[in-house]
């Protein structure tokens, strides 16, 4: 009897020290679903984004003061380390996040326990979604246009609304700019996806609830891979050429900076 | 079966309180006239029932759904002009603003994938946030039209018979308007009865050979018996200097796209005057010789209309008279009559 217990205690010491390392096989004793939150830190290069507060240089040398960057971010899967995909409820999945608001946090429910290690998810809202009329956009639509996402014009998203002024060598007064991207009716789809390495392993389980902390480099929308002046054009909306180049560069302004694994309140 | 279900449950859950008699929910059936193209509106998402296609009618004609209270959708889209504004080139709304585009007809918009001159949507369920939300014509938001809803309690409960779930919210508030729309179809034209055999469409000498130099010079973009093959194309208007309106570049931001507009359809054409997408045309002898002589070239002007000939399409006297004869022909007596859609 006594032999036995050791046993069950030596395996349960084991197992303990086993599941405080990130090995492949965590995922076996992770169980029950918790939620995951992502949260949206909005930055301008190492800077944080502070709207109509601060100024930033770019490489283009347009000094831009940001007034507004708001986003839609849908879509969201998760995969984990055996390589399977955890595709969140389509009609659940479309959010705005909004540096005017603060409200920056995305927080997917009922998770199933897992190691994840990527995350995949749009800008913008896709053509499928549109598509299923007011079927598909449900409360979406009347959220969109609280947050100033809606593009009513055209029945429409803003996938990215980001506003203020700048100057540069030729715009020398403070001069207004206005970046609304968007899908251009059946004519032309702006939505993009990304897919992003966590870095550290995302746990969850029952207990474990995790907080993956992405960056959004707002100087990345246009003084990316591809660069688009201000001084050129200062309100870019519908146009066929530079639009395509924004949602590319949008698209590509997250990382991932860190996870926090815990119960989730902490930060 | 689902829709039995749920008729029955309507049925049940308005006989539990006793402040209003049951009134039972059917399905409506939307036919397809036997001489149109198949559908383009997915009758499964949101099927019309009675009660959703009523509720979705006093929603088309409720000036609520504008910021002063007084412009509905009825106000530009009339019935007794196939629903158009009637006498006026472009729409009016609120506070007397002018928008800067004619108001097309409203009819079998369950047959159309684009919508607007333009095609600033491509579903008909989410075309009505554009005149609700711009400010020269309902000059609301959608937040404000469905809290004016919410506050209403005849609405609330009108939404509540009318849909499984949600009551009133943006959601329903569209599929009901939707499913009014979608109702709309207008196939009983002399034209129609003379497409399916039926009585009473019997054409005279002239309008038969209105409908061949039809078939031959106009059906290549009004094809269908909708008279649209749904594109967008520049037909040779001269650009109106005031207006400089650039069709659908505005939606695509393609040049390519510059001043093409959709081919609207020419259904109960002869009711819906003025014509062109800024109404500059306010009978159609004048189209007709827009046609022959009054276009103008430019890098987008549809390949079609560019011939060896000239610009334009050639049409005499006698081929003139035989289209004007053919336009009275798609004139829908049963549809611009029809009580089911009628405002009062
Ligand atoms: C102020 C006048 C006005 C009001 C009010 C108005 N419309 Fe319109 N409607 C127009 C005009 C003008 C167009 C063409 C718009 C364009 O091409 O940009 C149009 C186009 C449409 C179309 C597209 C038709 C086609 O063939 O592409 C539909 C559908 C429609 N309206 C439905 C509605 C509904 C539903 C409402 C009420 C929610 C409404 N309209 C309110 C003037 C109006
Ligand atoms: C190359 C394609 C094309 C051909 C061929 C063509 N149309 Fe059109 N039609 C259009 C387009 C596009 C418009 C709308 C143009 C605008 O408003 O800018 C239009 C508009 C019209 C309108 C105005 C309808 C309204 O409600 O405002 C009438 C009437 C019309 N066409 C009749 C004809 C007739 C008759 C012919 C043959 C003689 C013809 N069309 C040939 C493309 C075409």
């Amino acid at each position: 009897m006594k032999f036995i217990n050791r046993i069950l205690i030596g395996t349960l010491v084991l197992s303990a020290f086993a599941s405080c390392s990130s090995d492949d096989d965590t995922t076996d004793e992770l169980m029950g679903e918790n939620s995951i939150t992502l949260e949206f830190d909005n930055a301008v290069g190492s800077d944080d984004l502070l709207l109509a507060t601060s100024s930033y240089t770019n490489s283009q040398n347009e000094t831009l003061t940001i007034t507004r960057l708001n986003y839609i971010v849908s879509n969201f899967r998760l995969t984990n380390n055996m390589g399977e995909v955890f595709t969140y409820e389509k009609d659940d999945s479309y959010f705005v996040t909004s540096e005017e608001t603060g409200n920056t946090e995305v927080v997917l429910e009922n998770i199933p326990a897992g190691t994840y290690i990527s995350v995949t998810f749009g800008i913008g809202v896709d053509q499928e979604k549109y598509l299923q009329g007011a079927e598909g956009q449900g409360d979406f639509l009347t959220v969109a246009e609280e947050t100033n996402m809606m593009w009513s014009w055209q029945a429409g998203y803003k996938f990215l609304n980001f506003e203020g002024t700048f100057t540069s060598e030729t715009v020398t007064e403070a001069t207004d700019f206005k970046v609304h991207m968007g899908s251009h009716g059946s004519s032309l789809d702006n939505y993009k996806e990304v897919t992003l390495s966590l870095g550290t392993d995302a746990l969850v389980s029952d207990e474990m609830s995790p907080i993956i902390h992405l960056v959004a480099d707002a100087s990345v929308i246009l003084d990316g891979e591809n660069k688009l002046s201000l001084s050129e054009q200062s309100v870019i909306m519908v146009s066929e050429e530079k639009s395509p180049l924004v949602a590319l560069n949008t698209a590509s302004m997250f990382t991932v900076d860190h996870v926090h694994n815990g119960t989730g309140d902490s930060h | 079966m689902k829709y039995l279900l749920w008729v029955l449950l309507s049925l049940f859950l308005v006989s539990c309180s006793n402040d209003y008699v049951a009134i039972e929910n059917t399905l409506l059936t939307v036919e397809v006239p036997k001489n149109f193209p198949e559908l383009a509106y997915d009758i499964d998402a949101n099927p019309p029932t009675q009660l959703g296609f009523e509720l979705g009618k006093k929603l088309f004609y409720d000036g609520k759904l504008s910021s002063n209270g007084f412009i509905s959708c009825g106000f530009c889209h009339e019935q007794s002009s196939a629903f158009t504004h009637h006498g006026h080139q472009f729409s009016h709304g609120v506070n007397d603003l002018e928008g800067t585009r004619n108001t097309p007809s409203i009819s079998n918009m369950a047959f159309f994938n684009e919508f607007a001159w333009d095609g600033a949507t491509s579903h008909l369920d989410l075309f009505p946030i554009i005149p609700i939300t711009n400010e020269v014509e309902m000059g609301e938001t959608m937040t404000g039209v469905i809290n004016k809803l919410i506050a209403d309690a005849v609405y609330q409960r009108e939404f509540e018979m009318a849909f499984e779930e949600g009551g009133v919210n943006a959601e329903n508030f569209l599929k009901a308007i939707s499913q009014f729309m979608v109702m709309m179809i207008s196939s009983n034209s002399k034209y129609d009865k003379y497409k399916r055999n039926e009585e009473g469409g019997q054409l005279t000498e002239t309008e038969a050979m209105g409908l061949t130099v039809f078939q031959q010079k106009c059906a290549s973009c009004h094809a269908t018996d909708l008279f649209t093959d749904g594109s967008f194309r520049n037909n040779g208007l001269p650009p109106n200097p005031q207006l400089n309106d650039l069709g659908r570049v505005e939606v695509s931001g393609s040049d390519s796209d510059k001043y093409k507009f959709k081919v609207p359809s020419l259904r109960n054409v002869s009711l819906t005057a003025p014509y062109m997408h800024d109404g500059r045309f306010g009978s159609l002898e004048s189209v007709l010789n827009f046609y022959t002589n009054g276009m103008v070239d430019s890098e987008t002007l549809d390949d079609s209309l560019q011939t060896q000939d000239g610009l334009g399409i050639a049409l005499n006297d006698e081929e003139k008279e035989g289209l004007l004869a053919f336009f009275e022909i798609l004139t829908d007596y049963t549809f611009i009559n029809d009580e089911r859609f009628s405002e009062y």
